[in-house]
């Protein structure tokens, strides 16, 4: 518990560097792209497209609200889950000056990858809105339930990250087999599709993914005006003992990832 | 006051590379599981001590020298110093912020604008924003690179890179200050700036480590000196009879070596100045003579001389040899030298390195090879960026020259910069 505390306490104090690095990513990532932060909402609208076929013209599938929001939300969300993670994956091996040559937590290369995806979040959550305006969706009380049920869904996005931007320095392997678990991932999570309806023994199975939980917490608050239930609760409460865990963890191997590198 | 203080340190690394994929995770993990506790005293298969049991102590206004053959453990003491590694054994307490003239320009972004470095370096650095935004001006000016401040660092020649890393480091106020080869980055003027702020540091009571080959510049900095070989602190006294003593271990472990089986040997590479006197420091456009001198043990008929220079940062700028000119030596017999004239050195400003070899008839197999043995620094009031002096003239239309304004005044290199490159290349050569 100590540690946590002293880890915590260090990242504050740091804290102006992890907005500088953040700063620096964003600059880098949209610099010499012409359609800039354009592309946090080109991609989840495509892919809202996609599935808007498949789901309301070849498969049909009724969801309670209209497809194309619904799947928009859940890709909103996810995409900020799977970008974060995808730039976190080599977020210290990308960086092989930084770690191996100056001294500060090196949380914040994971911790910057999810920042900058939250900034990307935000220009995609307008559009959400516009959506939700267009399709003429009736918030209500549960709304104000949305800051816990992001916080929730970034704080298990930052202890995924910590865990697989440390892997990913140790065994070079866990940046291919990211991107294999990612695309399952997203099938296996209630992001395009109520995966609730499964049942049986996968469905049982499924119920452990934690992705979907918050994803139908999200869902949840925004569109369906309905209190997140107990799954979003527990789920929420696991991920802040998973980021503390991981937390510490990484502050343990963090003094040989310069011998790594 | 804050001190620093290494107690009973070591520090183990391992031989080879390591598990890095999936497929050694698993035995490594057994391996792990086997023994309980890591083992911190004993040696495993592959594995050695690059610190071993190493204690000292900085107090305030202290400044301490740590010097060294390569390979000894300086470096990893420096890193172990600014926690970039972790000690298996032993303790290390510095207090406050440690400020650390190394690597400064390691969190720069190419694509990022000389200002934008500024502001991440020294968030890098611990600096708070404010802090920044209030010093600005004054690490602009300390690098001298205002002109170029929005210009993406790509574009930088990797003398105004370092600068401008010094200059943000230079400004930090830190509690301890660590440095590495200060003096081996930007002109002579420049260095003169950053020793005068270490001195400046120093003077108010902040502990100093001064990591270095550059004995000249430790004996005029340090108030202490260590000695470090083969990870453990062998000598620990004042800076001058510390570096005796380095020399004399020097000169005890290289003397077999020099006098082993080669049929020739290069006993030195000098410098010389137009006048005919070694120096260290050159001027871009002025002659250079490089001096090789030689010891032969037997008579060799028709070697090949070769020289190549390169840069502090390790690029590679000229190689010339008596092979590819066609030019045949005759027999070296004793001693003796080789001189090669430059009339007009085309090097810029920056340090560089000589690496000199006498090679067999045919030119393929060398005699004898010192490699980047020989430091030097070149000077000048010319402002062109990369590495060589291209001699030329502007010109409009046909033939209407056009002449400067008003020529540069041409900096004198001050005393004391002077001096201490001159006895950093007498340690050198000697």
């Amino acid at each position: 518990m100590s540690i946590l505390m002293e880890v915590v306490a260090e990242q504050w104090e740091y804290r102006e560097l992890l907005v500088r690095m953040t700063a620096r990513d964003l600059l880098l990532r949209y610099k010499q792209t012409v359609m800039g932060f354009g592309w946090a909402i080109f991609m989840p609208l495509v892919n809202t497209a996609i599935f808007s076929v498949i789901f309301t013209r070849v498969a049909a599938i009724d969801v309670g609200t209209p497809y194309p929001v619904y799947a928009f939300c859940g890709l909103v969300a996810w995409n900020f889950f799977a970008s974060s993670l995808r730039f976190s994956v080599t977020s210290l091996t990308s960086n092989p000056s930084l770690v191996t040559k100056v001294y500060f937590p090196r949380e914040i290369f994971p911790f910057s990858a999810v920042l900058v995806s939250i900034v990307d979040f935000a220009v995609s959550a307008l559009v959400l809105a516009a959506l939700m305006l267009y399709y003429r969706i009736d918030v209500g009380w549960p709304l104000l339930m949305l800051p816990a049920v992001f916080l929730a869904i970034v704080v298990f996005t930052a202890a995924t990250a910590l865990v697989i931007s440390m892997a990913n320095l140790f065994y070079r392997d866990v940046k291919y087999l990211f991107e294999i678990v990612i695309a399952v991932w997203m099938f296996a999570t209630s992001v395009v599709y109520p995966i609730g309806r499964v049942g049986g023994k996968l469905g049982a199975v499924l119920a452990l993914n934690p992705m979907t939980h918050l994803i139908d917490a999200f869902r949840a608050v925004l569109l369906d005006q309905r209190m997140p239930g107990m799954a979003f609760g527990v789920t929420f409460a696991a991920s802040i003992v998973l980021l503390a865990g991981a937390w510490v963890m990484f502050h343990q191997a963090e003094f040989d990832f310069a011998e790594n590198l | 006051m804050s001190t620093v203080i290494f107690d009973g340190v070591s520090k183990k690394f391992r031989r080879g590379e390591r598990h890095d994929s999936l497929r050694d995770l698993v035995p490594s993990l057994v391996r792990r599981a086997m023994r309980r506790t890591p083992d911190r005293t004993t040696l495993a298969d592959q594995e050695f001590w690059a610190v071993r049991d190493m204690s000292f102590e900085v107090g305030p206004g202290e400044a301490l020298g740590i010097i060294g053959p390569n390979g000894a453990g300086k470096s990893t003491t420096l890193k172990l110093l600014t926690k970039i590694l972790r000690p298996t054994r032993g303790r290390i307490e510095i207090n406050g912020r440690i400020g650390a003239l190394i690597e400064v320009a390691a969190g720069f972004h190419p694509d990022l604008t000389g200002r934008e470095n500024v502001y991440l370096q020294g968030a890098i650095m611990g600096m708070s924003r404010a802090e920044i935004a209030r010093k600005f001006d004054a690490i602009v000016d300390f690098s001298g690179v205002q002109e170029f401040i929005d210009t993406p660092v790509k574009r930088y020649s990797s003398g105004m890179n370092a600068r401008l890393g010094f200059a943000i480091a230079a400004h930090l106020d830190p509690d301890v200050l660590i440095i590495d080869e200060v003096l081996s980055v930007g002109d002579v003027g420049f260095q003169e700036k950053c020793v005068a702020r270490m001195r400046e540091l120093l003077a108010r009571g902040i502990p100093l480590v001064f990591v270095s080959h550059n004995l000249g510049a430790v004996v005029q900095l340090c108030t202490r000196a260590i000695l470090v070989d083969r990870g453990k602190v062998q000598f620990d006294g004042r800076p001058a009879e510390t570096v005796a003593e380095f020399r004399k271990a020097r000169r005890d472990s290289a003397a077999p070596a020099a006098a082993g089986d080669k049929p020739i040997a290069i006993t030195d590479v000098q410098l010389l100045q137009p006048d005919g006197d070694p120096s260290p420091l050159h001027t871009t456009g002025r002659p250079m003579t490089i001096r090789v001198s030689y010891e032969a043990r037997e008579p060799i008929r028709q070697p090949h001389v070769a020289i190549d220079i390169h840069s502090v940062d390790g690029v590679y700028c000229a190689g010339i040899n008596t092979r590819m000119d066609d030019c045949t030596l005759g027999t070296l017999e004793g001693r003796g030298f080789v001189d090669l004239a430059i009339a007009k050195l085309a090097l810029l400003p920056g340090c560089y390195s000589i690496s000199a070899g006498i090679l067999d008839p045919q030119g393929l197999r060398p005699l004898d090879l010192q490699e980047r043995a020989f430091p030097f620094s070149v000077v000048s009031d010319r402002r062109d960026f990369g590495f060589v002096y291209l001699e030329h003239q502007w010109m409009q239309g046909h033939g209407t020259q056009i002449r400067p304004a008003a020529r540069h005044e041409v900096r004198l290199v001050s005393p004391t910069a002077r001096s201490l490159a001159a006895v950093a290349l007498q340690e050198e050569l000697e």
